[in-house]
């Protein structure tokens, strides 16, 4: 991919959180500076298949995950989230992104159910294509693009 | 009005039910195709559907093809709400039967929008 690419998948970011999270599109800006490691991470992702194969992936920390399922939700600030509602948000919220980054590709594909879990597994002749670093109020969320071999 | 919001998300089913329901419809809701069809096999009578594409069990072009077979639910508007953005997905579900395409992520306006142009709102309610 090439900066055009990086720069679609920037705008397909802003227009999602901008719409879906916070109305808009102040709060989401690129990373600046040295990437941390995520303490205490949390990954959402779809895949698709058919014409075009990979995947795409949201990775944050949790309590990022629970801000950010608190905003979608359009609950207060320290109501309780329950898990189930948090990978169901969280997971619409990586299905949207990686929809709208589908549309981008030349061949099209089929868009899979989306996952949420501790860890993003690992599929065998998985190429990562892209990663854009996010900060969404400060906190940082990486997109990740994979194509599969 | 009542409208049906078929959506394997259950946020996605709260966001546009309550934005359906700011707009004066009575909402319900099903978390796949097929058990929307049960809805409607029970009795349930709605005005409007509007359908996510990927779900599990059956999905919502499945499930605009089974309604538009069935002349008696020719009064139900089918619009897809759906993070399917390509052209040719958009032309498969209009050729199914769908009324309108909704693409994920939309805005409040942009739902109103649709229901405006398909006769399903006035102009003057607010979300």
């Amino acid at each position: 991919m090439n900066d055009t690419a990086v720069d679609q998948m920037y705008a397909i970011a802003e227009q999602v959180f901008s719409a879906m999270i916070d109305g808009d599109v102040g709060p989401l800006q690129p990373w600046m500076g040295d990437v941390p490691a995520i303490v205490d991470p949390i990954v959402g992702w779809v895949d698709a298949h058919g014409g075009w194969t990979g995947r795409a992936a949201l990775t944050t920390s949790r309590p990022v995950a629970y801000d950010l399922t608190r905003a979608l939700l359009r609950m207060d600030a320290h109501e309780e989230v329950v898990m189930e509602d948090l990978v169901d948000a969280y997971g619409e919220l990586v299905n949207v992104v990686g929809g709208n980054f589908k549309a981008l590709l030349p061949a099209s594909g089929t868009l899979g159910l989306p996952m949420v879990a501790d860890t993003l597994p690992e599929v065998v002749g998985a190429v990562p294509m892209e990663g854009l670093n996010l900060a969404w109020r400060g906190h940082l969320i990486i997109v990740s693009i994979w194509m599969f071999g | 009005m009542k409208a049906l919001v078929i959506d394997d998300s259950r946020t996605m089913r709260r966001i546009v039910g309550s934005l359906l329901e700011a707009l004066g419809f009575e909402v319900h809701q099903a978390g796949d195709g097929q058990e929307a069809l049960d809805l409607l096999d029970d009795g349930l009578e709605v005005d409007l559907a509007c359908i996510d594409w990927n779900m599990p069990v059956m999905d919502g072009l499945e499930f605009v093809t089974r309604v538009r077979a069935n002349p008696d639910r020719r009064q139900i508007t089918l619009m897809m709400v759906t993070t399917e953005s390509e052209t040719g997905q958009i032309v498969r579900a209009l050729a199914a039967g769908a009324h309108e395409y909704l693409i994920k992520p939309f805005t409040p306006d942009s739902i109103r929008d649709k229901l405006e142009m398909l006769g399903l709102v006035g102009s003057e309610e607010l979300v």
